[in-house]
């Protein structure tokens, strides 16, 4: 189990973690959500012993992280670092010796690691000359390429087009068939939502919200009701008791129905206007539920 | 993949360090530039010196019955007084004086060891003239002597205490000057290297990445240990270059000497780079940006060039008290000190006591230094005060 437990840090007086604490499964992949300048990236780094946390700690199987521990963490880090003027082989087979991979074996895993993420044939090039993409590239291959027990990483999928996103997420999913627990941030829910098996959405400081994704969809307590009415006309459901409209274009309407509202008064409302098309409840999306737990309070600090 | 990964120790991730920085300098076309421009330099200078020093022709003496004794001591009379004398048998006064007129040698001496010596000459040469006189009196009087019976065994000889500004020593001063020269280029040159290296890291980012498995002071101590090996190999290769050649060109009177002073000079190296190493790193490490460096290598790069133009004082004066204050002040030591030494000027306790000093300088630095060092690294962002790096913490 990778625990982060009742991490707190203030720069000043500026409150950055305010208690987040979370914990993830070996062979699970955690998503970490959270708005610009929520803290995610300083959890990362007081986990990578990059920031020292003012309270709490973060364990890997009951043991507290430690210089030597961490050697056992592969890690992206938010803003990517590589030397611009290694090469993209010497510079993997570097990572993985200060992680403590002899030097054979060293070579091996950066070979292995180039090729598999299609670096093959740039092994030899210099890292500033290769795209972003590929840089980026290298830069999981440098977090991998150690066999890590561990795998924190920020913004792993920022910048990369859709096959390279593709090529990253199974890389990641067969480190997590493997057993290792991933936990990583990114702003583009649909892919936590995606490849997650939990998530943990971040604001102000603290977690709002933990869970696996369909756990948190039945905790939301808004009710959202998608009523598609061709014939009807604009604003028929403004005046029902009890519901809200959400939106509505062309008939296509999205209700929120406050509790106790009745739905079966709904449905008659809608077959008065004619033709019903489509009736359903609606399971919010990551994208929803994010705004809620992070929109609570009047305004977040950016 | 069999073998699993093992924590590496602070040994091994040091070494470790300290390899990429040589293995990625020594294919650094700057480093490869310097390394020829050093050494071309220095042949050229051994050159010079030959040209210089080539119209310094022995002087030929023709000998007309010579009984064997005469030759070696107009050579061991000239080699005293510093006049390189070379014998020349001439079968008799007319082919003596034939051979002075033709220019074929520079004197002819006629009855060396009889009543009435003579010495021929086209022009008149002091110098040549007070050697020959030397050698040829020294050897009546010895002669005279015998005949009378005194024992030379029992005359005294005169030992020789040098107390000023000797002309050996004035050797050894060029060799040090030299050395001084190479000593400032070569501390400037590398400790850049560990600056640029620091500011790489910072700019490219990687340093997050390199604190997520080392310790900064692993980090700072592997740079600045590989760079200062690549440094003392090549000042050490400079050193066997510029005695092997100065002792093949014939360069010097004394080769161990200059064997020493050589040798000052790379110690100074170690103990200097060590210093401004350490200094420009931590100086480097406040700025993210290679263009920011300058300024913040101003204050450490004044006190090198201070020392470089006090060595080239102390040079000329290596026992004022300029040259003396100097010499024991760390960080302008490294480069006054040999200059000193070099002169036969430093006491054994100077010497000691400047060694000490930049010891306790280094060490200084290093703490210090550590602490600033990992307080800026990863403030990638503008520039950062000493003292903020100071108070800055890090797990």
């Amino acid at each position: 189990m990778l625990e982060f437990d009742g991490l707190h840090k203030s720069y000043g007086a500026n409150r950055v973690l305010d208690g987040v604490s979370f914990a993830v499964a070996p062979g699970s992949m955690f998503g970490f959500c959270g708005s610009n300048g929520a803290g995610k990236t300083t959890t990362m780094r007081i986990a990578m012993g990059l920031v020292r946390a003012d309270a709490g700690e973060v364990r890997w199987e009951g043991r507290p992280l430690d210089q030597a521990l961490r050697r056992r963490i592969g890690y992206m880090p938010e803003e990517r670092g590589l030397y611009p003027k290694m090469r993209v082989g010497e510079q993997l087979t570097y990572f993985a010796r200060l992680r403590g991979l002899d030097a054979a074996a060293a070579a091996r895993a950066a070979e292995h690691w180039a090729d598999r993420l299609g670096l093959g044939e740039r092994r030899r090039d210099q890292v500033e000359k290769l795209s972003l993409g590929n840089q980026q590239r290298v830069q999981l291959a440098a977090a991998l390429v150690s066999r890590p027990e561990v795998l924190i990483l920020d913004e792993p999928f920022s910048g990369l087009d859709p096959v390279g996103l593709d090529a990253l997420a199974e890389a990641l999913l067969e480190q997590v068939r493997g057993g290792v627990p991933v936990v990583f941030s990114s702003h583009q829910l649909d892919l936590v939502e995606r490849l997650c098996d939990a998530v943990g959405i971040l604001a102000r400081g603290a977690m709002v919200a933990t869970g696996p994704v369909a756990e948190l969809r039945r905790r939301e307590p808004g009710r959202l009701l998608r009523v598609v009415v061709p014939d009807a006309p604009p604003g028929w459901a403004a005046a029902l008791p009890g519901v809200r409209v959400v939106s509505e274009r062309a008939g296509d309407t999205l209700l929120e129905l406050a509790p106790g509202a009745d739905d079966q008064a709904v449905l008659a409302a809608a077959l008065r206007t004619g033709r019903v098309g489509h009736f359903a409840w609606r399971e919010p999306s990551l994208v929803e539920l994010f705004r809620e737990a992070v929109a609570e309070p009047a305004e977040v600090a950016a | 993949m069999a073998s699993g990964p093992r924590t590496p120790g602070s040994a091994a991730l040091v070494r470790l360090v300290a390899a990429r920085e040589v293995s990625s300098r020594i294919r650094d076309k700057n480093f490869i530039v310097s390394s020829i421009v050093i050494l071309v330099l220095l042949l050229g200078t051994m050159a010079f010196q030959v040209v210089v020093s080539g119209g310094d022709e022995p002087s030929r003496v023709a000998v007309v019955g010579d009984d064997g004794r005469l030759g070696p001591a107009l050579e061991a009379q000239g080699e005293s007084v510093g006049v390189d004398v070379q014998v020349v048998e001439a079968d008799d006064e007319a082919a003596a004086r034939a051979a002075v007129e033709d220019e074929e040698v520079d004197a002819a001496l006629v009855d060396g060891t009889g009543p009435a010596p003579e010495l021929v000459v086209l022009d008149r040469d002091p110098a040549l003239e007070a050697v020959v006189g030397g050698a040829v009196s020294g050897l009546a009087v010895s002669d005279r002597l015998l005949e009378a019976g005194v024992d030379l065994r029992s005359l005294p000889e005169v030992a020789v205490v040098p107390i000023g500004d000797q002309e050996d020593d004035g050797q050894q001063v060029v060799v040090a000057i030299i050395g001084v020269v190479l000593l400032y280029g070569l501390l400037i040159l590398f400790a850049q290297f560990v600056a640029q290296g620091v500011v790489e890291e910072k700019s490219s980012r990687v340093v997050e990445l390199l604190l997520a498995t080392m310790r900064p002071w692993q980090l700072l101590a592997g740079k600045i240990l590989g760079l200062g090996l690549l440094g003392l190999g090549q000042i050490v290769v400079i050193g066997v270059v510029g005695v092997v050649g100065a002792l093949a060109l014939d360069l010097v009177d004394v080769p161990g000497e200059l064997i020493g002073t050589v040798a000052v000079v790379v110690a100074w190296f170690v103990l200097g780079y060590a210093f401004y190493a350490c200094v420009f790193a931590v100086a480097a490490s406040l700025v993210s940006r290679q263009e920011d460096l300058g300024s913040v290598l101003t204050p450490a790069s004044l006190l090198l060039v201070a020392g470089f133009f006090v060595a080239l004082q102390a040079a000329g004066e290596p026992g004022g008290t300029l040259a003396r204050v100097t010499s024991l002040v760390p960080g302008l030591s490294p480069l006054v000190m040999p200059v000193r030494q070099a002169a036969g000027e430093a006491a054994g306790w100077e010497v000691a006591l400047a060694v000490v000093l930049m010891l306790v300088a280094i060490g200084l630095a290093v703490r210090l230094g550590g602490r600033v060092y990992s307080g800026a690294l990863l403030r990638t962002s503008g520039k950062t005060r000493l003292r903020e790096a100071l108070r800055a913490e890090r797990a």
